[in-house]
This record gives C-alpha cells, structure tokens and sequence, in this order.
C-alpha cells in the first residue's frame, strides 16, 4: 500500500509514461473539503477489456514480466479514494489515450497524507522519456505549473544531479508560496 | 523562500557551472539507477533519491546522472540502487535506506570503497535478457 498521495500520482504519470504519451498533464486541486486530481495523457489507451483487468490487482498485462500476476498501481488508487469517500475513474480510447480521475474528502481520517510534491514531481519530470509532462497545482485562491519543456529549455539534462537539486528547490519554492484556504 | 523564476533557475544554474569549472580534478562520471516501481515507491524510494541529492549536494559531487527505472524483479529487496561510476565494480544494492544511500554517496561515489552489507549483485536475469523497461 501506498503511504502518501504523492505515491499514488506517481505511479499514474508512470503509467502514461509507460503508454507512450508524448503529453502528459497532472492537475491537483486542493480545497478545503476535497482533494482531487486528474492525469491526461495521449499515449496509446486501453481497450474496454483492458480497463476492466487493469483494476483488478491480480493482473497485469505481462510485457514487463513475463510470469506476473498482480498490477498494483490502479487497485490502490481505487481503494485509496473508496476508504475517503472518494472516487477514481478511468476513461480511456485506444490510440488516444487515458484519464485518470481521483476525488477523495481531505479531512477523512483514512485519506493518506499527501506526500512531499517537491521531490514526487522532480521524479516525476525526469523520468526517462522525450515526451512533455506539465503539472498544475491549484487552490481556492493560487495556482502554479511547471512543464518538462520548460525545464530542459533552462537546464538541459534532467537527470544531472545538480539540475535535479535546483529543480527540486525551485518546485520547493512553488510549494511554500502557494496559498491555501484555511 | 522566495518564489524562484525560472529565470532563477538559468541563473543558478549558471553560477554552479562556473564554480564546477573553477574547481580542480577531473570529477568522475557515473549514472545511479533508483527502482521506482509500484514496489520502489512503497518501500520508500523517494526518500532514497531525496538523501542522493542532498548528500551529493553536500559533498559537491558532479557529473553523476540519477536515473529511475521500473522494477527490477527484486521486490524483496526494494528500495534497490544501480551505481555504475568509472573505475569501480557495476553494482546493485538492495534494501537501500537514507542511510544505506549517503554512505553510497560518502565511499562508493567518491570511489573509495564498496557499501558491502547491502550489496545485491545482479538485476534478475530474465529481465536483463528481455532488455528491461
């Protein structure tokens, strides 16, 4: 199981990433009663079939692992958001793409922490693929994003460690100045 | 802190490159792997990469490139690390804490010593044969 939100999100963009999208877009929206967020890529989609299997934990479509037999990574996101009176849903087209939604109540008692985003979106930004990521953050009253685009434009290499540090700082710095309700 | 620019960012980025180019010795060259996948994650991967970054922040180490991979077939023995850095052996290491990862920063990056308790060998072989993803 999954110990923060962040964990959660990362798995998806992982996924996208995995599915060959050449954009994929987090959106966060935090309020006060609700946590939310959804990841958009364009990568190759799921067939109907598929997005019944993909929630179920005890498969897995085989290509990285030949002999697996579980996938995790939506399954907790599904328990994840049921346990805070929360929803996830898939909606996903064959060579299109995939949506993952999840909503989850933030005061519930079982909604897992969210997580350290600073360093959960470096990672997320300089896993290895040549497509873009963007990430948007919003509050009842603030918002930010950064997309990978940008980022390579100003640094080059995301996987030099001394870029990583700085971009690990300069999401820091997002996060501390973003205002939230309440 | 203030909010940075990425403006900021080019100009930090800058500043460090200059320092880099200033100091003498010709660093050495290396790539760390961290497993982030679903089983990476669960079993702290993200603070491993965090205590990476700040250890080599703080002993100025450059030219390493930190990369992630899924999982290796080694889930028993998450979070695992790939170091390879020139003039040492190619090793992976498992069940890499924060701790584990500064002493892997402190001996095996600056190419003084292995971290020999947590040394796993090799990545699971079907996978290296199917080339890994």
């Amino acid at each position: 199981m999954h110990a923060t939100l962040c964990d959660l999100m990362m798995d998806l963009v992982q996924n996208s990433t995995e599915a060959d999208a050449s954009e994929i877009e987090l959106t966060i929206i935090e309020t006060k009663e609700q946590i939310e967020f959804t990841i958009k890529d364009n990568g190759k989609g799921m067939s109907k079939e598929t997005q019944t299997k993909a929630i179920d934990p005890f498969y897995s479509d085989g290509e990285k692992h030949a002999h697996r037999r579980v996938g995790l990574g939506l399954p907790f996101l599904l328990q994840t958001a049921e346990a805070a009176d929360g929803l996830a849903t898939i909606e996903s087209e064959e060579g299109h793409g995939t949506q993952v939604h999840f909503y989850a109540k933030a005061q519930h008692m079982d909604l897992p922490p969210f997580g350290h985003f600073a360093s959960t979106a470096t990672l997320m930004l300089s896993q290895p693929t040549q497509g873009n990521l963007s990430i948007v953050r919003k509050t009842e009253t603030d918002d930010y994003s950064v997309t990978r685009e940008e980022l390579v434009e100003t640094l080059g290499d995301l996987n030099d460690s001394q870029n990583l540090t700085l971009i690990k700082a300069y999401i820091e710095s997002m996060e501390e100045n973003l205002e939230k309700a309440g | 802190m203030k909010k940075l620019t990425l403006d900021d960012l080019r100009a930090l980025r800058n500043s460090k490159k200059k320092a880099m180019s200033q100091r003498d010795g010709e660093a050495k060259s290396g790539e760390v792997v961290i497993g982030m996948g679903t089983c990476g994650i669960a079993a702290g991967a993200k603070s491993v990469f965090d205590a990476f970054l700040d250890e080599m922040e703080k002993l100025e180490i450059t030219n390493i490139v930190i990369k992630q991979t899924g999982c290796m077939g080694l889930c028993f023995s998450e979070p695992t690390v790939e170091v390879a850095t020139e003039n040492m052996p190619h090793v992976v290491y498992g069940n890499v804490d924060e701790e584990t990862a500064r002493r892997i920063v402190r001996d095996h990056l600056t190419g003084t010593a292995l971290v020999s308790d947590h040394i796993f060998d090799k990545p699971s072989m079907d996978i290296i044969e199917k080339g890994g993803k």
